[in-house]
């Protein structure tokens, strides 16, 4: 085009501010000056660029774009493909990570968002405003729009760091009209370029019209004449005469093309009904008629929006029989494609509800997995009110759960089911999975766990299958259903049941390629393990952690039950600081509200955390909260005499037992006769001075006359017994509880019931040889005494070999103060093999004396829980 | 807050062609001088639908007049 060289100076001028602002209405040329500005060659702002679809209502797509933009030009060759779309949508979190890429970008960037006034997400702009006023240093915005936008820039513009430029900026004035029509080869006279200039009033879009029909015009000054006498509004006049001028085919397909969003050529091919569709486009493009090829190697092409807009009334105006046909050979296309959106759009707007209703149904599974929980509430939006859709009612439901709405929820999903039960026998069985499978999402939700798993049994057979189709939409159902499941059984104990769905949920998914529910379901996996050892425990979240990581998602809501259950796991065996950071990280995945069954969790973890390390009265504040939402949970809970159970013995702990008495005098039966609420008694016993009354109630524990829901309920009551004993002046049975409870311990090293139990003075009473723990007794020890287990060593290299299992056993003694020959009588081995086995460590970990080797030990984790020999 | 439907005149520079009016089916055209009216009951919603589609077809407004009942 031409060289507009002041008004390329003026962007120039503007862009040296942090955010420019070129507000002016369509068609004034706001793109084209975009593209010159950032085409000119030895130009040296690294550019983000970012269209904005059309009709842009989902927040997350415009942002992914945003971010792939500012990746794809920040040069962060992370490997990775572009960020996907998640089913939680965080927005204050993508921002954040926009503005760490942004910071973490080399040089000067330039953020470019074009066509902003099709962003109709108020969500999205606000957090634009945020992103926009916490720009780094070096880094700019331009933003191009048709009317001014509701962003808040106030302080920008204070602080004389924004620039505007605006619609009469943008005006051709006579001297570059005249340019243009020379460019362009046109010959005009000047009394005729005048009054061109003045009729269109330097309206860009309107002489770019003008020149497409005067180029090759056999009489320019006539047309202009003619052009200046009419009173025909410039567009509708300009366009008309364009499209006139131009062969039968390029005409067709301007206007049978013009209602799709973007076209390629086959696509163009089908609803002209003619080949050679793309070698139109290209020649349009290249004639700079309006037409934008969207890849580098130009098969997708779009038409500027308000030529698109034009096109599509003077299509209505001359062929409006053929509108509806036309839509819906555009989706039958979209739909082989698995364009779904496309497909439903097009529907919708050939005025088929029913079937735009239906594939609707069918897909919502599937375009929620793929993030488009927006996109497809403004879908739902679009059909006509009052219209009885019943196939609808599943989707209004998941709209209803993702929004928190539980009783509309409810409602719609009792509609969904009493449509399903008229439904073709095909569509029933999806259907049916369909609606179990929300349906055990909002049992969770709203924590009414009893009897949901009854109403689903049939999942637990697989389907059978017809077309592709079906395969496709049924495994993203089945998938899904297994999470949901698996999960609820998880939350109501029933761990086997829960553990298998949630693996074959698992391996599912990674077979359909779904790795969101991959990382749900291990997720959930992790923290379902609660009766397997605690090394399984790790390892099944660490698992889903990096799986999640790997994607970019470990700071969202998905991986936040393996957070937790690693958080848990950690604090069990004593590893508070490192169980800290996973906590804190917790708290950050959870940002969207996603239920009171994972917030009960966070506050248990940080909970036991505090009790661990003696804070009780943050133990305190940590448990009531857990209390207060497990109170809010219809049903028995899983953990509920957990919770209960160590607020009423934190309570003790500080003295309170006036409180915890009470409360235990409420308590509904079920809970009143556990194990976990029998220690709790236990507590409150020692704490009121009456040790007999405490060991009674642990021994109910130990006799196993009471349920619990673990073992660690058992430790609890064998250190409680060994302390009623103490307090009672029997040292020997004290000594025997503890030692039991050692050995209970030891498999998974568990430190926290000594811990919480505040076992200190007990343990230490132990006669050192006589235990067989030694290397346990001396870890809780250094755990109760400030410093945790396992403190990273800051840069351990890993040992030049491998200790073999009877090295291993050794080195377990080290940190005991037993000496060679009594480590030598503990193994059953002789003096010199222990002294060639600790000649062998010391030399594999580079060190010369017993304390190095027990500290590079620790740092490399060969004396932590979780790498038992 | 939506009280209701009230007659509106909106005034556009240039005449709209048959084209150009089918972007407004709930309005009567009129032309008036050099300038068009459309006219017709709108409600709050399709009172900002028509302003949008105005902008979006590049339209120079020059009036929104609302008869009071």
């Amino acid at each position: 085009m031409i060289d507009r060289g002041d008004l390329l100076a003026a962007l120039d001028r503007a862009a040296a501010r942090k955010v420019t602002i070129i507000s002016a209405p369509a068609g004034s040329g706001k793109t084209t000056l975009i593209r010159a500005w950032a085409g000119r060659p030895g130009q040296p702002h690294q550019l983000a660029l970012v269209p904005v679809q059309r009709g842009q209502q989902d927040a997350q797509l415009f942002w992914l774009a945003l971010l792939d933009a500012v990746r794809q030009a920040s040069g962060a060759a992370s490997g990775a493909g572009p960020a996907a779309a998640t089913p939680d949508f965080n927005a204050r979190a993508m921002v954040d990570r926009v503005l760490s890429e942004l910071a973490g970008a080399r040089g000067d960037l330039t953020l470019v968002i074009d066509d902003l006034h099709e962003l109709t997400s108020l969500a999205a702009l606000a957090q634009l405003t945020r992103l926009l006023t916490n720009l780094p240093p070096g880094l700019h915005a331009i933003l191009s729009t048709r009317h001014d936008l509701r962003l808040r820039l106030q302080q920008l513009r204070l602080a004389g760091e924004l620039a505007e430029i605006r619609g009469p900026d943008l005006r051709f004035s006579e001297r570059e009209t005249r340019e243009l029509l020379n460019a362009s080869g046109i010959a005009l006279s000047e009394a005729g370029t005048a009054r061109l200039h003045q009729r269109t009033e330097g309206w860009a879009a309107g002489l770019r019209l003008a020149a497409i029909s005067l180029a090759n015009h056999p009489d320019p000054e006539r047309f202009v004449a003619e052009f200046s006498g009419s009173d025909r509004t410039v567009a509708e006049y300009l366009l008309a005469e364009m499209l006139d001028r131009q062969r039968g085919d390029v005409q067709r397909l301007l206007l049978r093309t013009c209602l799709l969003d973007r076209v390629n050529g086959e696509l163009a091919d089908l609803l002209t009904g003619r080949p050679g569709s793309e070698r139109i486009l290209l020649d349009l493009e290249d004639a700079n008629a309006f037409v934008v090829s969207l890849d580098p190697e130009r098969t997708w092409f779009r038409y500027h929006h308000l030529f698109a807009d034009l096109l599509r009334l003077e299509l209505r105006r001359r062929m409006p029989r053929e509108v509806p046909e036309l839509h819906r050979r555009a989706a039958s296309w979209f739909i082989q494609r698995g364009q779904v959106v496309d497909a439903i759009r097009h529907t919708q707007a050939a005025g088929d509800w029913p079937g735009a209703a239906r594939l609707l149904a069918d897909h919502s599974f599937s375009l929620t997995l793929d993030g488009q929980t927006q996109t497809i509430q403004a879908l739902v939006r679009a059909f006509p009110p009052g219209a009885d859709h019943p196939e609808l009612a599943l989707v209004r439901a998941m709209g209803d759960l993702g929004h928190g709405h539980l009783n509309e929820a409810a409602a719609h999903l009792a509609a969904a089911q009493t449509y399903a039960e008229t439904a073709a026998q095909d569509h029933q069985r999806r259907l049916r999975v369909a609606i179990a499978s929300l349906k055990l999402s909002l049992a969770r939700r709203r924590g009414h766990l009893a009897g949901v798993v009854e109403q689903v049994k049939f999942l637990d057979s697989p389907l059978t299958a017809q077309s592709d189709e079906d395969i496709a939409l049924g495994s993203d159902l089945r998938a899904v259903a297994l999470l949901n499941l698996g999960t609820v059984e998880a939350w109501s104990l029933a761990l086997p049941d829960a553990e298998r769905h949630l693996e074959e949920g698992a391996v599912l998914a990674r077979e359909i390629g779904r790795p969101y529910l991959e990382v749900g379901c291990l997720a959930q996996l992790g923290f379902a393990s609660k009766v397997r050892p605690f090394a399984t425990v790790r390892r099944r979240c660490l698992e889903a952690i990096a799986l999640a990581d790997g994607h970019g998602w470990g700071a969202e809501p998905v991986i936040a039950p393996a957070l937790i259950a690693l958080a848990g796991a950690l604090v069990w065996t004593g590893e508070f600081d490192e169980a800290e950071r996973w906590l804190q990280r917790t708290e950050q995945a959870l940002q969207t509200d996603t239920g009171p069954d994972i917030r009960l969790l966070m506050h248990l973890g940080n909970g036991i955390l505090h009790a661990g390390r003696g804070h009780h009265q943050q133990a305190l504040e940590e448990f009531s909260a857990a209390e207060y939402l497990r109170s809010q949970l219809e049903g028995s809970h899983a953990l509920a005499s957990e919770v209960t159970g160590w607020l009423l013995a934190t309570q003790a702990r500080l003295g309170m037992t006036g409180e915890a008495r009470a409360f235990l005098a409420v308590l509904d039966d079920e809970r009143a006769g556990s194990g976990e609420i029998r220690n709790a008694w236990a507590v409150i016993c020692l704490a009121e001075g009456d040790p007999a009354g405490a060991l009674r109630a642990a021994q109910d524990v130990l006799d196993e006359m009471v349920p619990v829901i673990g073992y660690v309920t058992v430790v609890e009551a064998q250190l409680l017994a060994a302390l009623a004993h103490r307090e009672l002046g029997d040292h020997r049975a004290a000594s025997q509880a503890a030692e039991r409870a050692l050995a209970l311990a030891e498999p998974d090293r568990l430190v926290l019931p000594f811990a919480m139990t505040g076992s200190r003075e007990l343990l230490l009473g132990l006669p050192r040889h006589q235990t067989g723990h030694a290397a346990l007794l001396t870890d809780i020890l250094d755990t109760v005494r400030g410093s945790s287990v396992a403190a990273r060593d800051r840069s351990p290299a890993p040992p030049a070999q491998e200790l073999s299992p009877g090295e291993l056993r050794v080195l377990r003694y080290l940190p005991t103060n037993l000496s060679r020959v009594e480590i030598a009588s503990e193994l059953c081995l002789s003096r010199n093999t222990v002294s060639t086995h600790i000649r062998s460590i010391y030399a594999k970990l580079g060190v010369c004396d017993r304390s190095s080797a027990v500290r590079r030990a620790r740092g490399l984790r060969l004396l932590a829980a979780g790498r038992t020999p | 807050m939506d009280p209701g439907p009230a007659l509106y005149t909106i005034r556009i520079d240039g005449h709209l062609g048959a084209t150009m009016l089918l972007a407004f089916p709930a309005l009567a055209a009129q032309r008036h001088g050099a300038h068009t009216l459309l006219t017709g009951l709108l409600d709050r919603s399709a009172l900002y639908g028509v302003l949008a589609e105005i902008e979006a077809l590049g339209l120079n407004l020059l009036e929104v007049r609302r008869h009071n009942a």
